[in-house]
Parts: structure tokens; C-alpha cells; sequence
């Protein structure tokens, strides 16, 4: 691993910090700069604080309790709009992972959808044309869960929905559970499916109480999932530490890309301090060898989780932009372009990332917009700038 | 409206809140049922605790407006930082009606988090009781380890714990843990 000359880097403002994430396999970056010593190595004292909601994370990060944490990709948005919550103008200057989402319905409603002709593994859009049979000729009431209002979950769960004509408000029920509680809520029958992160599906499959639909990565390849937030007052008040801080976590993300590091990466967060789960409940997602049910074999899911490949931390404007606009969307909030840019450039800051793949001799994409054009394998933008494929159902 | 997994202090804020001339319309222990709850109840504020993992499920709850016809907001854009600050040290997040009376709103977070320090008071002085009892067991259990393989009185292991004790610079509890670990596995 590439060895950082810290004296080349300004002095960290405060040494000692709170990150706070959640019991999530996408937490991974944060454990791993913990682990690897490469908080240690920019000169940081890290302490991780598993929170047990977004809402606790956001408030703590707005009153100071935490320094920084693991975000979903909209809530820093939607916490300098106050939607829900509290108010505060957020920054991020690194995205921590792409994809690492599932569909998942409860294994009764599995196979109906099978008979309906799903085939999940070999088209996501076809579960979701399966479902729509199954709603016309089923006069049950159904009732899915999504594990924030504004996360890609709920975004990949409508779109999804919406790929077979299925109207999210109206044909059927989306609700918000706790990512902890979705497993248990699908085998009490509370709701009929879920989009969630890992490990939450492979430990729905595992036990055969569910079956998963469509990946995250099927729904839209290459989505942003988490990012890196803090506030706009830490941030003006730390900048050096921000920097140390974003330049650890890219670490992490490289030696996370590496195939050879994914299973040591679930043995460190299967330990009691962080996810406290069977490591065999983590491994599916992270090694790549997934699987959709519990009587179905393996499939190769080498882009479940994207960390550290495909620009995957750079945070696009475009990205926050369609982010927001699905928030608004589901508020019924008007925003005038104005608006919206100015949120945008105010909370992701592509400067920052730039600043610290810098320090690493990174290559880095020269613009804040993706151009709009659909990509089915991998592609160069620019010299050393690989992007993945970024088609949506 | 009171919504806590812990129960005994979910019933300290609410015989507070009482006492405070406030009435509380429901006392829940998990958000299944919550929306339930809220359009049965109307309440005008909503106390959770902090650590609850159904937060989530309740702002989702306040933002879908069609089954909330008044803005229910957390705590609430007048009030100033710190308070909230304070009553987030605490453990208390409020969410209320953003029409009501701030100060009332604010009474009732004052009610609430003096029932949450307290209760957290207790707690940990529960947690530092234990932690002394297992730390005296450690050490008489240390003792007893090595009387045996130094064929020593207890009075005289206990004389060699303090003495190491204060040539290492650790406490009589780490050295006591240290003797615990090598002679225990020994005799196992």
C-alpha cells in the first residue's frame, strides 16, 4: 500500500475524532482506515461510533457530537434543506462506495413472481413485470419497506416499480424500517419486501425468508451510495483534518478494490465491535459470489460494492442533482435550477476531492458534470479516468 | 406522546410530564403501530428517545404530509443551539407541532431531559457498582491463584499484588487480571 509522506500535508487541526456509520457491510471503508492503521498513518485518532439510526447520525454530526460519518448519498441534501429533521449546511468531498443495495420479497411472494415469469438473476426488469401481473390479478394489499425516505433505496425501489408501469404511490405502500428490523418484519409476514443494504438481503436469503428481485446494480449500474459527510462549520473550521480524513478513506477504498482484500475486509466487520455478525452472513456481497435465493447457486456479482474503482469517490454534481431531484420529487417540492445548483456546489465539493487525489497521484475526472450518455461496459473519460457502466432499467 | 423502549423511563417522563401539568396521550414502546397511534392521538409533540432506532420510521411518518395534516418538525428552528445541543447530550429528541408555543415545547424538553439525566445517573452508577463487585471478585480470585502455586497465605499474595502493583505503575485490578490470566489458564 502507497505510503504517505504526512509532511508534505498541512498540520490536522484536532487529532482526535468521531466518525459515526451504521451496521452496514458498506461501512467498510471507515472499519478498514481503522484497521489498516491508515487513520493512524495521516496522524488521526479515530474513534467509530455505530449509530442505530440516520436520523442520530445527522443530529449528532449537526450538534458536534460526531466529527464526521458514513452518509447515505442524499442525506446530506436533504439535511441542509431540513426535511425531516434538523438544519445544517453539509459538505461532502468523497463518496465511499457505488451499488451494494437488493430488492428483496418474502419467499411466498418469490414464488408467485417465479410462476409470473421472474427470473430475477437474468433480468431485474422482469420480477418487476412479474409483480405487476401478481398486483392485477391479487386483490392483496401489498406493502414494501425502504430503509430511509431519502436514500437510494427508496429511489431504486420506485424506479424499479416504475420500469413495469407500477405506480409507487398509488398501487401499492412504501414504508421506512429500520435496516436491522427489515428481516424479521419480511418472516412476520409486516411487509411483503424490501430494498436494503447488505448484509440484510443474503441474511433474508440464508434463511430462506426472502428472495432477492433485483440488485441495486441492476436497477441503475454504478449508483452512489454512500458519501462522506460533515458540516459546512467543521469543515471551514478543520479543513486540514477533512483532508487527512478523505485521503485515509481513499486508501481504504483502494485496498478494498482489491479482490484478495474482500474477505479479510468481512472478517473485520464480522468482529462484535462493528457489525457483530456470522462473517458467512457478510461474505456473499463482498466476494462477489452472491445469491438471489436460498435453493438458487451462486452468481458472480464481482460490482455488488464498488469501492475505490470507476471514479467511485469523485462526488458528481450531476449525481447530487438527480438526487435531489427525486427527493423533490417525492415531496412535491418545487426547486427552480437556480435552486437546486447552488444546494449542489454548496454541499458536493468536487474541489475537495480533487485536493486529496492530488496528494495521491490520482488521475481524477476535470469535470463536476457527467455527460449524459449511457455506457454498457466500462469506458475511459479521460486518460487513467475508467468509469463503469451506467445503464438504468 | 412518549416513545421509548425503555419502559421505567418512559414512565418517569411521563409521571414528570403529568406533574408539569401536561397531558401524555399515549406512551409507546417501538413506532409499529405509530401512525396508527398519531392520527388517533394528534399529539402536539412527540418525545423520543435519542437512541431509539424507529427515528427513521417517524420523520419518514412526518414527511409523507397527506397522513399529517400539521407539520410535525423537530424541535423547532427559534429555539436556540445549545438547548438542542443539551437536550441531545441528554437523550431526548422532541418532535412537535410547528405551530404550537415554543415555550411550552421547551418546558416539556426540560421535563424530559432532567428524566433522562437522572435515569442515565442511576444507570451508570448500577454499571460502576457492578464493575466493583467483578473487580473484587478478580482480585480475591487472583489471591487465591497464587497462595496455591507459591504455596503463600492470602495475606502475603495479597502483600506480592500490591507490591507489584506499585513497581509497575498499574492498578491492583490489572495486575490482578494479568495474574488471573497466566496462572488461571495454567490450573485449567
Amino acid at each position: 500500500m502507497q505510503i504517505i509522506n504526512r509532511s508534505k500535508l498541512p498540520p490536522a487541526e484536532k487529532s482526535e475524532l468521531q466518525l459515526g456509520y451504521i451496521r452496514l457491510t458498506d461501512a467498510a471503508p471507515l472499519i478498514v482506515a481503522k484497521e489498516q492503521g491508515l487513520f493512524a498513518q495521516l496522524g488521526l485518532d479515530v474513534t467509530l461510533r455505530r449509530e442505530v439510526s440516520w436520523a442520530n447520525l445527522r443530529d449528532k454530526i449537526a450538534v458536534g457530537t460526531l466529527d464526521a460519518a458514513q452518509m447515505l448519498a442524499p442525506l446530506p441534501l436533504a439535511t441542509a434543506l431540513g426535511i425531516g429533521g434538523m438544519r445544517a449546511d453539509m459538505v461532502t468531498g468523497l463518496a465511499l462506495s457505488l451499488n451494494g443495495n437488493a430488492i428483496t420479497v418474502s419467499a411466498a411472494l418469490a414464488e408467485c413472481l417465479q410462476l409470473l415469469g421472474a427470473a430475477p438473476e437474468k433480468s431485474a426488469a422482469s420480477s418487476a413485470h412479474a409483480l405487476r401481473k401478481w398486483l392485477q390479478e391479487d386483490s392483496r394489499s401489498l406493502t414494501l419497506a425502504s430503509s430511509h425516505s431519502f436514500s437510494c433505496h427508496t429511489i431504486q425501489l420506485r424506479w424499479w416499480l416504475r420500469s413495469a408501469g407500477i405506480d409507487p404511490d398509488r398501487d401499492l405502500k412504501i414504508i421506512v424500517l429500520p435496516p436491522e428490523q427489515m428481516v424479521d418484519s419480511l418472516a412476520r409476514g409486516v411487509i411483503d419486501g424490501f430494498c436494503v443494504g447488505e448484509p440484510w438481503n443474503s441474511i433474508a436469503v440464508q434463511h430462506g425468508i426472502g428472495a432477492v428481485q433485483a440488485s441495486g446494480y441492476q436497477v441503475c449500474n454504478n449508483m452512489i451510495e454512500k458519501v462522506l459527510g460533515v458540516t459546512q462549520h467543521w469543515h471551514n473550521h478543520h479543513p486540514a483534518t477533512h483532508l487527512r480524513l478523505r485521503i485515509a478513506l481513499m486508501l481504504a477504498c483502494q485496498w478494498l478494490a482489491e479482490e484478495d482484500n474482500r474477505l479479510l475486509a468481512a472478517d473485520l466487520l464480522a468482529r462484535p465491535e462493528y457489525l457483530d455478525l456470522p462473517v458467512h452472513q457478510l461474505r456473499p456481497s463482498l466476494s462477489g459470489d452472491f445469491q438471489y435465493s436460498k435453493h438458487s447457486g451462486l452468481i458472480k456479482l464481482p460490482h455488488f460494492h464498488v469501492f475505490g474503482r470507476f471514479q467511485a469517490g469523485f462526488p458528481w454534481r450531476s449525481t447530487a442533482e438527480s438526487l435531489l431531484a427525486e427527493c423533490n420529487k417525492m415531496l412535491g417540492r418545487r426547486a427552480t435550477i437556480e435552486e437546486t445548483r447552488a444546494l449542489v456546489q454548496q454541499t458536493y465539493r468536487t474541489d475537495l476531492y480533487r485536493e486529496a487525489a492530488r496528494y495521491l497521484g490520482m488521475a481524477y475526472p476535470e469535470h463536476d458534470y457527467l455527460p449524459d450518455s449511457a455506457h454498457s461496459t466500462a469506458w475511459e473519460m479521460a486518460p487513467g479516468v475508467e468509469l463503469g457502466p451506467n445503464e438504468r432499467l | 406522546m412518549v416513545l421509548d423502549d425503555t419502559g421505567e423511563r418512559a414512565a418517569m417522563v411521563e409521571i414528570s410530564l403529568a406533574a408539569a401539568g401536561f397531558k401524555v396521550v399515549s406512551v409507546l414502546s417501538s413506532a409499529s403501530g405509530l401512525l396508527h397511534q398519531i392520527e388517533q392521538h394528534r399529539p402536539d409533540v412527540i418525545v423520543i428517545d435519542l437512541e431509539s432506532p424507529d427515528r427513521d420510521v417517524l420523520e419518514s411518518l412526518t414527511i409523507v404530509s397527506h397522513h399529517n395534516p400539521t407539520p410535525i418538525v423537530m424541535f423547532s428552528e427559534r429555539d436556540d443551539p445549545d438547548f438542542i445541543a443539551a437536550a441531545i447530550d441528554s437523550g431526548v429528541t422532541v418532535y412537535q407541532n410547528d405551530a404550537l408555543d415554543p415555550n411550552l415545547v421547551k418546558t416539556v424538553v426540560q421535563v424530559a431531559m432532567r428524566q433522562f439525566q437522572s435515569f442515565n445517573m442511576l444507570r451508570q452508577e448500577l454499571l460502576q457498582t457492578r464493575t466493583e463487585l467483578e473487580d473484587r471478585k478478580l482480585v480475591e480470585r487472583a489471591k487465591a491463584l497464587l497462595a496455591k502455586h507459591r504455596a503463600i497465605d492470602q495475606q502475603n499474595a495479597y502483600s506480592l499484588i500490591r507490591k507489584l502493583s506499585m513497581n509497575s505503575n498499574k492498578t491492583i485490578v490489572d495486575i490482578s487480571r494479568t495474574v488471573v490470566a497466566t496462572l488461571g489458564d495454567m490450573d485449567s
